[in-house]
């Protein structure tokens, strides 16, 4: 067993100042101990105190750290173990201008596949406009909000936060470069940059899971196979809804395909997050009181209510035209509340000091 | 350069505290009694505790409390702290609320504190000075998305004050909970292993000011090496209990692959509010997670372009 510490990162290169010299070259940590000194008076020498008579054997050192840790876990938790997360109500709205952007972009991708370039248009301006709050709402998260450029000081794959900031200033140029291509009419070349950011759409709608699920909070932690799929499919349902109602807006007339096309990946993303988050919830088990219990369990039970509403408004057959329209808020609305409860579900899942010591132990 | 911290010796002064605070020029954490359900009124580290003096309390639940625990746990609310009475304008707790809170004794079964103390287990505190880990694998340090965190040539862990925004994310990537905004300055803050006191030959302000030694610092092989010593030195004398948290593992066994701020305990590591396994979450989750959210990415736009052409080929 070796004490020294192999401090080399699992991804990316180790982190260094800038520059360091020492005052003294080469001198001793003034007054430093480097003996113990016995302390007889503690309460662990008490008069009966006796001394084993054998030695202690080194191996005893771990073996006694291993006993503590993967013994009996005690009733009482004296918390907190971890801090629960500072992020306020820019964020989840962040999260869902972000999704509805990317949804936006997979729009653009699909109108111009199937040939419809005027709707792909529309998707394009769409995305950027659902981009464009983004980089304020995060700004405004900040604590210091004056240095939000210190972001994009450095490119570092490990931190999804980094690779966010990066795949949303990415995101936004392209977005811009292609609705620029379309006002001045170039539309193979603005075809190509929607493809190019619907790929990088992948990315901006999907790693805000990623975010979440590499922190030490439990509930978020555990859903990390999930939350990724989960946001995207949110992002993939708020998008379509947003086109559909701008695109109906413009004037799309009833029965168009794409306007059809649109409501079925608004039913598919929906469905696809209402199952996604029914396995993520049976399978975390014991932390799922997170998302069922307090703040979090009333936005989750709203936002479901909302786009199951939303999913019957659309399978009433003969419903008027303003029917169908509502199921779009319906869904724009549940998105909307699906990332505030995932915000909240991680600040109660926190605060649960006994729930975190006990995901913390080793099964 | 590490902290070796031993509760053993520990007598709750909490002089480290006010050093680190004096030296570094923190805010204080006002005089409020029961934060996080204890006599200690600093609650927990954070942006202006960079050195935390952690009581607890050794009090042994009454079966009623205990059941209640249980059902708390059952319903999957967590386990809490056993109410330990307040002492309101510098009273002392009746002999009705302390046997309320913690024993189960009736004012009429308890003479005297002392007794009641002793019947129910309540033999002692245990106090731990607990600071920022210097993780070898550090969460912040992974998280950090614009380079404010560092490791220093000393091996530890900073947070370059004139770098970090304020983003929060190393906040809720540290499993040991260390971190928070400080919500005045808006940049998040902890221990620094006084880098500036090293930079002048200087040793931490919390180390130098410990009256018994229970926080000790130097470099880190030898810090082990005197830990390891003292664990079988009280092993010796019969206190079987004692372990380090955070050093001397097994490869594998590892806290976040060491720790450069390693403690000895004598108590399951929930009782001080640490966590029994650690890791950097960023290192342990940001591959597969990333790979199913990427996954996701494309499986989602290829899905929407489907609906498109499915209904195109339709038509």
């Amino acid at each position: 067993m070796s004490d020294r510490r192999d401090l080399t990162p699992a991804i990316g290169t180790r982190a260094e100042p800038g520059a360091y010299r020492r005052a003294a070259e080469g001198a001793e940590v003034a007054l430093h101990r480097r003996r113990f000194a016995d302390s007889l008076w503690s309460y662990l020498y008490g008069r009966d105190t006796r001394y084993r008579a054998e030695e202690v054997a080194a191996d005893r050192v771990s073996a006694a750290a291993l006993r503590a840790r993967r013994g009996e876990m005690p009733d009482t938790v004296q918390g907190p173990v971890i801090q629960a997360p500072v992020w306020t109500w820019e964020v989840p709205l962040y999260f869902w201008f972000g999704g509805m952007a990317a949804g936006s972009s997979f729009v653009a991708l699909a109108c111009d596949l199937a040939a419809d370039r005027g709707s792909a248009a529309t998707a394009r301006k769409v995305a950027l406009a659902a981009a464009a709050p983004c980089a304020p709402l995060l700004i405004a998260d900040l604590g210091r909000p004056g240095r939000f450029l210190n972001m994009l000081r450095i490119f570092k794959p490990r931190s999804p936060m980094s690779m966010g900031a990066w795949a949303m200033t990415l995101f936004g140029g392209l977005g811009a470069a292609a609705v620029a291509a379309d006002l001045t009419r170039r539309p193979r070349l603005a075809s190509a940059l929607g493809g190019a950011n619907a790929v990088v759409g992948g990315y901006f709608g999907s790693y805000t899971g990623v975010l979440l699920s590499s922190t030490a909070v439990p509930v978020w932690a555990g859903s990390r196979l999930f939350l990724g799929p989960i946001f995207v499919a949110t992002g993939a349902a708020t998008g379509a809804a947003a086109n559909r109602l701008v695109l109906v807006g413009a004037g799309l007339p009833a029965g168009h395909p794409t306007r059809k096309a649109l409501s079925r990946v608004e039913a598919g993303a929906i469905a696809t997050e209402l199952a996604l988050s029914a396995i993520n919830q049976r399978r975390l088990g014991g932390l799922s009181s997170a998302l069922e219990q307090g703040a979090a369990g009333r936005l989750f039970r709203g936002a479901r209510r909302a786009v199951l509403a939303g999913l019957g408004l659309r399978l009433a057959r003969r419903a008027a035209p303003v029917t169908q329209h509502l199921a779009s808020v319906l869904y724009l609305a549940g998105g909307l509340a699906f990332r505030y409860a995932w915000l909240a579900a991680g600040r109660s899942s926190a605060a649960d000091h006994g729930a975190v010591a006990r995901s913390a132990r080793r099964q | 350069m590490g902290f070796f911290t031993d509760t053993t010796v520990c007598i709750g002064c909490k002089a480290c505290e006010v050093a680190c605070k004096q030296w570094n020029d923190l805010a204080s954490d006002g005089a409020e009694f029961r934060k996080g359900g204890s006599y200690d009124h600093t609650g927990s580290l954070g942006a202006s505790t960079w050195r935390h003096v952690r009581f607890v309390e050794k009090l042994a639940p009454s079966p009623e409390l205990k059941a209640e625990a249980e059902a708390a746990v059952a319903a999957g609310a967590g386990g809490n702290v056993p109410g330990i009475p307040a002492t309101r304008g510098g009273d002392l707790p009746s002999v009705d609320e302390l046997g309320a809170a913690g024993g189960g004794a009736s004012a009429e079964e308890v003479p005297d504190l002392v007794d009641w103390a002793e019947r129910n287990d309540m033999d002692r505190w245990i106090f731990m000075s607990d600071v920022c880990k210097h993780c070898t694998n550090a969460g912040c340090l992974d998280a950090c998305p614009t380079g404010a965190i560092i490791r220093t040539e000393l091996e530890t862990v900073l947070i370059q004050p004139d770098v970090c925004n304020g983003c929060g994310y190393c906040i809720a990537a540290c499993p040991f909970g260390v971190i928070t905004r400080d919500p005045v300055d808006g940049r998040a803050g902890k221990c620094t292993l006084c880098y500036d006191r090293l930079q002048d030959g200087l040793e931490p302000a919390c180390a130098k000011a410990c009256p018994t030694d229970s926080i000790q610092f130097g470099p880190y092989e030898e810090l082990v090496q005197t830990a390891r010593g003292r664990v079988q030195e009280l092993h010796q004398r019969g206190i079987d209990d004692a372990y380090l948290f955070g050093a001397g593992d097994e490869p594998g066994d590892e806290l976040a692959g060491g720790l450069g701020a390693f403690f000895l305990l004598t108590e399951p590591p929930e009782r001080f509010g640490l966590p029994a396994e650690a890791e950097s979450p960023v290192q342990e989750n940001v591959v597969p997670a990333t790979a199913a959210a990427i996954g996701a990415g494309l499986l989602a736009a290829a899905g929407v372009a489907a609906a498109f052409l499915g209904g195109s080929r339709r038509r």
